[in-house]
């Protein structure tokens, strides 16, 4: 760990409390992009999507032995704290730091630049009220407050299922919540930001929903090759024309357009129309 | 009414290949079909539950486990004895490999372990050339010479490749696990090839005693979202194996959530392993089941 690491890590050990109730803290171990497969396996791909700098893991021990663990990530910006945060979304939700959710003993918020996750082994009533004062202590701790990123406030917001939303950077993350393809045809990487809107656009088929994405790449070249990349897989009749909205087989429409360093696309809408005004609306979200 | 195929579907099992005058509907079922039907062996699987199988506090029942192992392996085989049966995978003279899992929260368990190394050794194999190893098996002197292993883990969904398999569980022979994580996972059969792990397998255990059908934050794990399944699957073919328990662990989350609720991600890896790897069979229409025991919410 560099000085620069060192210092962030100090940061960390005074944001978590060293004992709540009658829970006292009995380890600390520090992770990085690198050695995070050591403490959680294959899910550490997740963090490193949202390029996570440092984890600070430290372990509670309570009555009985029971075991709490906040893991308390420095994601070194708050659009990917947030971005993370919104990877799994599931849950009972709670008004500690910038957005949080509870779920069988795990609870999961943001703030700042910090995504934090507080665990208990075994839930129940006690272990519940010992995880959210954990929660609220190190939120209060956390300092620093930060917008949602940009691309987010373009998505338009009638019919748009809020809870939903996900921002992220790679393909991977885009298939696993909304399978596109296995190729990275849209050219997705840690350089891009990307958002996800589902929308309940048809009243009768409450299950149907529409999908907006929203990409926008370093520089507008390569938004048109992405673009390029997209219609050549994905929508190839496009080619022949020039209209970008098709018909696809399970008789919902797709469509794509691009604007400077931009992209949107939509999947599944119930027309032509609704498909051209989520494109036109986050495009061109101020007229 | 059948969902039509769309192009989404069409690109799910196929590496980009652009849609060139676009296939219709009844052509990606025909490729769709090609695709499956490449691989045409049929994998005998063998399920067998006990409810008692486990206490009180949910921990296995070391006599339990091993009649349920010694009764799926003689039907896995044909043979009327366990140890005949054994003997038909292992020799005497064979240095074995038991490729455990040592997860944090639901292990191959010890009970499971000890019901094969106890096979093992009434087939005649000595002590010193048996051991039991999960993260450590690169550096174990016997698995580094092994003639033959035994794959037993935990059925589990897993974050980055969807379930945690019979498939999976050799990623630990891999120097750097990492690189095998693109793609969700996508290539995980490959590492049976490329470390000669294939040809010296001879059994793979699925243990669904209490299998974790829906995972939650950077543990991946909540005991809300475990069953007492009190289940082994036993079978020769891997990626037979784990489809099976996927189908299990598919059925469960629909029963608890109350409809259907795929898998984030896929474990795309079990059937790729069928039809890109040709590791084994994946399609349930390939794999003859036969279940023994405990019946009630089976799910299969």
């Amino acid at each position: 760990m560099g000085s620069s690491g060192k210092a962030q890590a100090e940061v960390m050990k005074q944001l978590i409390p060293e004992t709540v109730d009658d829970w006292r803290a009995v380890e600390d171990n520090f992770y990085d992009p690198q050695t995070i497969f050591d403490y959680i396996d294959g899910a550490g791909e997740v963090y490193r999507a949202y390029n996570f700098r440092l984890l600070l893991s430290r372990r509670f021990l309570g009555p009985a032995e029971q075991v709490i663990f906040v893991d308390l990530f420095y994601m070194g910006s708050a659009a990917d704290a947030f971005g993370v945060f919104t990877h799994d979304r599931e849950g009972e939700k709670l008004p500690i730091g910038q957005g949080a959710v509870y779920k069988g003993g795990l609870l999961s918020f943001w703030k700042g630049s910090y995504f934090v996750s507080i665990y208990a082994e075994v839930e129940n009533q006690k272990t519940k009220e010992v995880v959210l004062q954990l929660g609220k202590v190190i939120a209060a701790r956390i300092q620093e407050e930060s917008s949602l990123p940009a691309i987010i406030n373009r998505l338009p917001s009638t019919s748009l299922l809020k809870d939903e939303v996900r921002y992220f950077h790679n393909h991977l993350i885009l298939n696993y919540h909304y399978f596109v393809a296995e190729e990275n045809i849209l050219e997705l990487d840690n350089q891009t930001e990307a958002v996800l809107g589902f929308y309940q656009l048809n009243k009768e088929k409450t299950k149907e929903r529409t999908v907006l994405l929203g990409i926008q790449y370093p520089e507008e070249e390569k938004a048109k090759r992405a673009w390029q990349k997209f219609i050549h897989y994905y929508l190839p009749e496009v080619r022949a024309r020039k209209d970008t909205f098709v018909q696809t087989e399970n008789g919902l429409w797709t469509g794509i357009w691009q604007k400077q360093d931009l992209i949107a696309v939509v999947f599944d809408a119930p027309s032509r129309e609704a498909a051209a005004s989520l494109l036109a609306n986050f495009l061109h979200p101020n007229q | 009414m059948k969902k039509p195929v769309t192009r989404r579907d069409f690109l799910k099992i196929t590496a980009a290949v652009p849609l060139a005058g676009l296939l219709p509907a009844e052509e990606l079922f025909r490729f769709n079909s090609r695709k499956a039907s490449q691989s045409s062996s049929r994998a005998r699987v063998v399920l067998i539950r006990d409810p008692e199988a486990l206490d009180n506090h949910k921990r296995p029942r070391a006599e339990v486990i091993q009649q349920m192992m010694d009764k799926a392996i003689m039907t896995l085989l044909d043979e009327k004895d366990p140890v005949e049966a054994w003997k038909r995978l292992i020799k005497p003279s064979d240095i074995v490999g038991i490729k455990s899992n040592v997860w944090r929260y639901i292990p191959t368990t010890t009970e499971v372990e000890q019901a094969i190394w106890r096979r093992v050794r009434d087939v005649g194999v000595p002590e010193e050339n048996i051991a039991i190893d999960d993260r450590g098996v690169r550096r174990n002197p016997i698995f580094q010479k092994a003639t033959a292993l035994i794959n037993a883990r935990p059925a589990r969904t897993h974050h980055w490749s969807g379930m945690g398999s019979c498939v999976k569980n050799y990623i630990m022979f891999v120097p750097r696990p990492s690189a095998y994580h693109g793609d969700s996972c996508a290539d995980l059969a490959r590492i049976w090839f490329e470390y000669g792990l294939k040809e010296k397998t001879r059994l793979n255990i699925l243990v669904m005693l209490t299998p974790l059908f829906h995972g939650i934050g950077p543990h991946h794990y909540s005991e809300k979202y475990t069953w007492s399944y009190c289940g082994l699957i036993l079978g020769v073919d891997p990626v037979a194996v784990d489809s099976t328990g996927l189908r299990i662990i598919e059925a469960k989350r629909k029963e608890y959530f109350g409809r259907e609720r795929p898998l984030q991600p896929p474990a795309k890896h079990i059937f790729l392993a069928e039809t890109r790897h040709h590791l084994g069979v994946a399609d349930p229409a390939k794999i003859e089941l036969i279940t023994l025991g405990w019946e009630e919410g089976r799910l299969i």
